[in-house]
């Protein structure tokens, strides 16, 4: 069972969360034909330090970098590196995470490099939606189960394949914390949501197929197929009144906030 | 940033013995100890299982000490 947040712990996840897609915004616009990915990732942690906030991923497990950069037919926790540009036409999955007050903030988009492909954007439109359809799903009543249904039936249903492997999480005082949340299987199955309750909701999509295999650096997950792939994350708290995107303002009457 | 999926997990082991409500007690191959797995075939039917059978068994984290035989194995 995930950890339920007070309304004050929840305004802390609203600050680390916003400070996250303001550098994701502040990344998008850097994201042009010639940038190196380890200039995001300067650029990212940066603004963090500017803000007062910790990276989230730089030490987790080891991991070298602020940012996850991942290019095309790489799916997730792609390493910064100076050799790397993006090239017109790529689709650039950004992936941040930072600690405010001692609260997790965890967000993640594909953005498109200069004019990109029909296919791309319909890949990366479809991955938006489907992470929206899963936050529907973040009310009191309902289970994991379902968010990970509603985003694969529309992966699913849109062609596209989406992968096992990895997993949304609970977020809270730690970057991954109970429950898992994937990105697929039945409806009505897994743990119940309550108000309180924090996820950060994932879902990562393959043009070809589900597979992927994790490269020699022991991070970059590709797909095996090399198709290519799209991933947006958003953290969402679970309230009495529906789904509230904690990067975004609280969306119902506040004095209806639950305690 | 995506959590690896913590799903069940495959293991080999070797049938020990025979318990009711198709029942087994198999030895896992990577662990000194046995769990009580329950038989249920992928394709429907039972297949018949003896003490001695080589066979795959379906583990989840949530409860190490049960699990589901899979299919056989050589």
């Amino acid at each position: 069972m995930s950890v339920q947040k007070s309304w004050v712990e929840l305004q802390k996840m609203h600050r680390a969360c916003t400070l996250v897609v303001e550098t994701l915004d502040l990344l998008e616009r850097a994201a042009v034909p010639g940038t190196t990915t380890k200039e995001l990732d300067r650029i990212a942690l940066e603004n963090f330090k500017k803000h007062g906030a910790k990276p989230a991923f730089l030490g987790y497990r080891g991991y070298p970098a602020t940012l996850c950069v991942s290019i095309n037919e790489e799916v997730v926790h792609g390493i910064p590196s100076e050799r790397r540009k993006l090239k017109e036409g790529d689709i650039v999955g950004l992936d941040l995470g930072c600690v405010v007050e001692g609260f997790f903030g965890d967000s993640a988009r594909t953005v498109a490099v200069g004019k990109v492909s029909t296919d791309a954007q319909r890949l990366m439109d479809t991955t938006r939606e489907a992470l929206f359809a899963g936050i529907e799903m973040c009310r009191p009543g309902k289970r994991v189960g379902d968010i990970g249904h509603a985003v694969q039936r529309h992966a699913e249903g849109r062609g596209y394949a989406v992968v096992r492997d990895f997993v949304g999480h609970g977020i809270g005082t730690s970057l991954h914390e109970e429950p898992q949340v994937p990105n697929y299987g039945p409806a009505g199955r897994r743990e119940r949501l309550v108000p309180g309750m924090c996820l950060a909701i994932e879902p990562m999509l393959n043009m070809g197929r589900a597979e992927v295999e994790v490269l020699k650096d022991g991070w970059t997950a590709v797909t095996e197929d090399r198709s290519l792939s799209a991933h947006f994350e958003l953290s969402v708290a679970v309230t009495e009144h529906g789904p509230w995107i904690l990067s975004e303002p609280y969306p119902y009457a506040r004095e209806v906030a639950h305690a | 940033m995506p959590e690896a999926a913590r799903e069940l997990i495959e293991v080999g082991g070797i049938v020990r013995e025979s318990l009711p409500n198709a029942l087994f007690r198999v030895e896992l191959e990577n662990e000194k100890r046995s769990v009580a797995v329950a038989h249920v075939a992928g394709g429907g039917g039972l297949l018949r299982l003896l003490p001695g059978d080589n066979v795959l068994v379906e583990l989840h984290p949530y409860d190490m000490t049960r699990g589901r035989i899979v299919r056989k194995r050589g």
